[in-house]
């Protein structure tokens, strides 16, 4: 749609807004935690009158509703705490600040039916997930490290990296294709270790949100998902500690006031000791060698006055492996973000933010033949204005976006007897700016919608030398640009839409579409994310990538809605999709660009989704059918096939038994059609080694993936100061070999013949781990 | 890095036998015609190849290709023909090759007609070849390497077959200059038996090595480039495997290069 009647349509839909009433007045506030003053996010703030309007509180815990002059019933709720009904006598714009009792702080807790809301059946937002941080503590994960990313993947329409991995693909979306962001600065990299566990400590986060389609216009610049992870501001009553010690990580976090009711602190540490291990080891190879993470966050607020709010947070986390002589190799993310909640008015809020974000790693050779030290970083400044006006049957976000770039991707520092060659790669940089504007209308009790469209522009800047190549990779053309000079611009138009419909309180029917683009890839041809993952900007040869989403979905609440059900069917298109030519050099290699290809994709699916959510038992069952693919003209020579996270049948269960105040029973059951992979379809001979002949690219498959998780959490006697815990776990249970690779051998039992070997990573993994909280 | 990681994870986590043996359902493709040609710049019987491919299920016995009719064709005017001899399906010509010249090669067999060139390079050579020693993990690994002085003037690729008491190592050997060039260079060639067992690639007190070393052109560096990267790798790990680039035209899978030889031998100590 062309960009004038888009605008025009908007202007048309939100005119009922901005021609509002005399005689009304505005009801606003912040809504709180009261044992730790933590703002609630999505706490809804009822108003009685005819019509009766609610609103939730937004990522600060604030919210606004207006209503005529006159007497009101407000309800305040939020699930899992305590609800609470005050009679408000508007008269003038108020203020209504108030703190909700977490169930844990209280003796005996009836969660009364009506704070059991049903935002998933009425709100227009599809494909939305949250993470309920406190199931997260019982569910069962590998060497008992409880892990976010790890998390989703037991959601439906979320695909695993791989075992153990954190890296996860989204509706048939590549793994850089998810917008990761914590505390709104985005993390490059979100997995340690190789991969096996996440950047996110859990003990600090306070709220994660995981969106598969349907993304506010707010969010951008990656094509299948937003995770927008958000920090704990931290206990402004009074000091508190938790940590716990488990298998291969410690953990402690202090949070307290700065002033009492005012500002608060947290600073949260993590950091693993396998390397201990190795330390003990009488041999100097192997006590030599590091193997070890850590990450920190740290956070604090104050609120300036009744208008103002700041709010400084941070990450910095790093990745440690080496071994004695031969090499050393770390990495890690560093993020900071400033920000100010200014209120204008009661109806509207403001948020500035200041985003510096890096990734970086080095890799240092130790051999006496190759020394040398490479380095890389991918660095970002952020600057972000968001608004927010609330009108009663209108919220409207509008605001700006500017992103600068620099990628270093990659600097070679070597002496004059390695055989490695010095080098620089050019340095690059773009900048990347939005301008958006959303409104989510509650037209009446049966209609809402959620509208709006971003505005993406992505430059790339000098300076640098800018080749173009042609198909066959060599160079047409190179551009010198000078320091500050726009050599490549784009500008892309994301329109994003969703609208529900509800039959009654309990049953609605949403669809939605959005379109997405993403001017920031990584380019690697490796399964899993790896630390040497590299970085690319849009070019005049990489083009901006575009998806288009549609997706249409029933939502059911049953039982005062402990039970919810839902469908969700998706369809999309993918443009400008990367793959990599045949012996592509992707690392230190200027020319990097001379090794893609280009081409498209598209996915389709349905999810299935049961969840109880209150009760001695509860959990979800989860079920995923789907189908990607990628399409290249100079692949699988022109035809569609499937890409390697292409998993037709994917189930997860996950079951919470909480058996006595004390004790709680959990489990994890996944089940998964193995990976699209390429198979020999013959073999011959070269060079006297044998070579295998390929047809159709990733006609194979992988054996299935099939686990069982489970754990034992055992709660400390309740009503004390200090609280510990023990969590038991068992990862595997069934110790089932699932496929990690395959490689090619000589049949053992027949040395004339070829046999597949399989390699699996885990078997059965106990873990203990012990909390501790006062 | 990836030999890494699943090395750790071995090492961490797995208590039991983590490889077992599976069957994979695939298709078992039509023979196709896999032509291997080389000129070196030794005087000796240069030898073309032609052979088939067989289906992934079926015993390694790879059907030659007889009765063809192969030429060499040289941009001085020289045409070299190409007789089958006592071998089927390999052709010879007892001639040498020149570095600098480029070589065409028309192969005729089952009413095709298949056509590729290279050129050869310069010749570099080999200083001499060593054993390294490494420490992984507690363990000492002695390795293969070659010694040579890349040329700084010109861009090098190089393919290496290195023999353990006179059994080829099933690994492809392959290096360019991109991130090396002019320097002294020293490359480890890790051994991989053809047998199953992974001790017996670590190299042992009086075992004969043997190292094969080739200048070849770009082409024939990414064919085996590309071989390198999958072998020794299977599916889901690193990159997707295909049939690396041929330089011979009418999708015959192999390649035809024109390269410099030379062989050293050593013991290890």
């Amino acid at each position: 749609m062309p960009i004038k009647h888009y605008l025009a349509l908007f202007l048309l839909l939100f005119s009922s807004t901005v021609l509002f009433a005399q005689n009304k007045f505005t009801l606003s506030g912040t809504i709180r935690d009261a044992g730790t003053g933590e703002t609630l996010i999505g706490a809804t703030v009822k108003i009685s009158g005819t019509p009766t309007v609610a609103t939730l509180t937004n990522n600060y815990g604030y919210f606004a509703l207006t209503q005529p002059e006159g007497t009101y019933t407000v309800t305040v709720s939020y699930t899992g705490y305590a609800s609470i009904i005050k009679t408000i006598n508007l008269t003038k714009d108020t203020k209504l600040n108030e703190e909700l009792k977490s169930a844990n702080d209280l003796a005996e807790v009836t969660v009364s039916a009506n704070n059991r809301k049903n935002e998933n059946v009425k709100s227009a937002q599809m494909g939305l997930e949250k993470i309920d941080m406190k199931l997260l503590n019982s569910i069962p994960v590998l060497l008992g490290e409880k892990d976010i990313l790890k998390t989703i993947q037991l959601l439906p329409g979320v695909k695993s990296g791989g075992e153990g991995n954190t890296g996860f693909y989204v509706r048939g979306g590549a793994a850089d294709q998810n917008l990761i962001i914590l505390d709104e600065a985005v993390v490059y990299n979100s997995s340690h270790l190789l991969g096996f566990f996440s950047t996110f400590n859990a003990d600090a986060i306070k709220d994660v949100s995981l969106y598969k389609g349907g993304m506010p216009a707010q969010y951008g610049g990656r094509l299948s998902s937003v995770l927008d992870v958000k920090m704990d501001d931290g206990n402004n009553k009074e000091f508190k500690f938790q940590g716990g010690i488990g298998l291969i990580a410690s953990r402690l976090k202090a949070e307290g006031p700065i002033v009492k009711d005012k500002g608060s602190f947290m600073v949260s540490f993590r950091r693993t000791y396998i390397d201990l291990f190795l330390r003990s080891s009488p041999d100097s190879s192997v006590n030599g060698s590091t193997l070890n993470f850590y990450d920190i966050n740290a956070k604090a607020n104050y609120k300036i006055n009744d208008r103002n709010t700041i709010y400084i947070s941070g990450y910095f986390g790093k990745d440690n492996i080496g071994v004695k002589d031969l090499f050393e190799n770390n990495w890690g993310n560093v993020t900071t973000t400033i920000r100010l909640n200014h209120i204008f008015s009661d109806r509207l809020f403001s948020n500035t933010s200041l985003i510096y974000n890096n990734y970086n790693y080095t890799v240092r050779l130790l051999n006496d033949a190759t020394n040398f030290k490479a380095t890389s970083l991918v660095r970002d400044f952020n600057f972000k204005e968001d608004f927010q006006y609330f009108s009663n049957k209108h919220t409207l976000r509008f605001g700006l976006n500017a992103t600068q770039h620099r990628i270093s991707p990659i600097d070679i520092d070597s002496d004059e007897a390695s055989q490695v060659n010095s080098l620089t790669q050019e340095r690059r940089y773009g900048i990347e700016s939005a301008a958006y504007i959303s409104d989510e209308w509650a037209v009446n009790d049966h209609l809402n919608f959620l509208y709006g469209v971003r505005l993406a522009a992505f430059s790339l800047m000098g300076p640098g030398n800018f080749s173009t190549y042609d198909a066959n990779g060599d160079i047409v053309s190179t551009a010198n640009v000078a320091k500050g000079k726009f050599y490549k611009n784009y500008l892309n138009l994301e329109p994003r839409f969703s609208v529900s419909y509800l039959f009654n309180e309990q049953n609605s029917i949403k669809a939605s579409y959005n379109r997405n683009t993403q001017n920031v890839h990584i380019l690697t041809n490796a399964t899993s994310s790896s630390p040497t993952d590299q970085y690319v900007l849009s070019s005049n040869n990489i083009k901006p990538e575009i998806a288009d989403q549609v997706a249409l979905g029933y939502f059911k609440n049953i039982e005062d809605n402990n039970y919810e059900l839902s469908g969700e069917i998706y369809y999309k298109w993918l443009q400008n999709q990367i793959d990599y030519k045949n012996a592509a050099e992707l690392l230190a290699n200027s020319n990097v660009e001379s090794e893609l290809l280009y081409g498209v994709g598209r996915a389709y699916g349905m999810e299935l989704f049961f969840k109880k959510k209150f009760g001695k038992l509860n959990g979800w069952v989860g079920y995923t059918l789907s189908r990607t693919e990628r399409k290249f003209t100079e692949l699988n020579n022109g035809k569609y096939f499937p890409a390697r996270q292409d998993r037709t049948h994917d189930v997860s269960v996950v079951g919470i038994y909480n058996m006595t105040k004390r004790w709680t029973f959990s489990s994890s059951f996944i089940y998964s059609t193995g990976n699209a992979v390429t198979y020999p379809a013959g073999k011959y001979s070269i060079g006297g080694q044998m070579a295998y002949y390929y047809t159709q690219r990733n006609a194979g498959r992988m054996p299935y993936n099939m686990r069982l998780d489970v754990s034992a959490t055992l709660e400390g006697k309740p009503g004390r100061k200090y609280q510990s815990s023990w969590n038991f776990g068992i990862y595997n249970l069934l110790a089932r070999k699932n496929p990690y690779s395959i490689e090619f051998i000589t049949d053992p039992n027949d040395p004339t013949k070829t046999a597949a070997q399989q390699t699996s990573l885990f078997g059965l993994i106990p873990s203990v781990t012990w909390n501790f909280k006062f | 890095m990836k030999k890494l990681i699943i090395y750790l994870s071995l090492f961490t986590f797995c208590f039991t036998g983590c490889k077992k043996i599976i069957t994979i359902d695939t298709e078992n493709a039509d023979p196709q015609i896999v032509i291997e040609g080389k000129i070196n710049d030794q005087l000796i019987d240069q030898q073309i190849k032609i052979s088939k491919t067989i289906g992934y299920t079926e015993a390694n016995v790879f059907p030659k290709v007889s009765g063809a009719s192969v030429t060499v064709t040289d941009n001085k005017g020289n045409t070299y023909i190409f007789k089958e001899g006592t071998t089927p399906g390999t052709y010879i010509n007892k001639m040498k090759g020149v570095p600098g010249v480029i070589y065409s090669l028309n192969v005729t067999a089952e009413g095709q007609t298949y056509t590729a060139s290279s050129k050869m390079p310069n010749v570099v050579k080999m200083d001499s070849i060593g054993v390294i020693k490494n420490f992984f993990f507690g363990r000492e690994r002695k390795t293969a390497a070659v010694f040579l002085k890349d040329p700084a003037n010109e861009t090098n690729f190089y393919h290496f077959n290195l023999y353990v008491n006179d059994v080829l190592s099933e690994r492809f050997y392959v290096n360019n200059d991109r991130l090396t060039n002019g320097n002294d260079l020293r490359l480890q060639l890790f051994f991989k038996p053809p047998t199953n067992d992974h001790d017996s690639d670590e190299l042992n007190a009086n075992d004969k090595i043997r190292i094969e070393m080739e200048c070849i052109d770009s082409n024939i560096f990414d064919y085996w480039y590309a071989l390198s990267q999958q072998s020794n790798r299977g599916p889901n790990q690193g990159t997707t495997p295909a049939n690396p680039t041929s330089n011979i035209s009418n999708q015959a899978l192999g390649y035809f290069s024109a390269n410099t030889y030379e062989m050293l031998s050593a013991t290890v100590k």
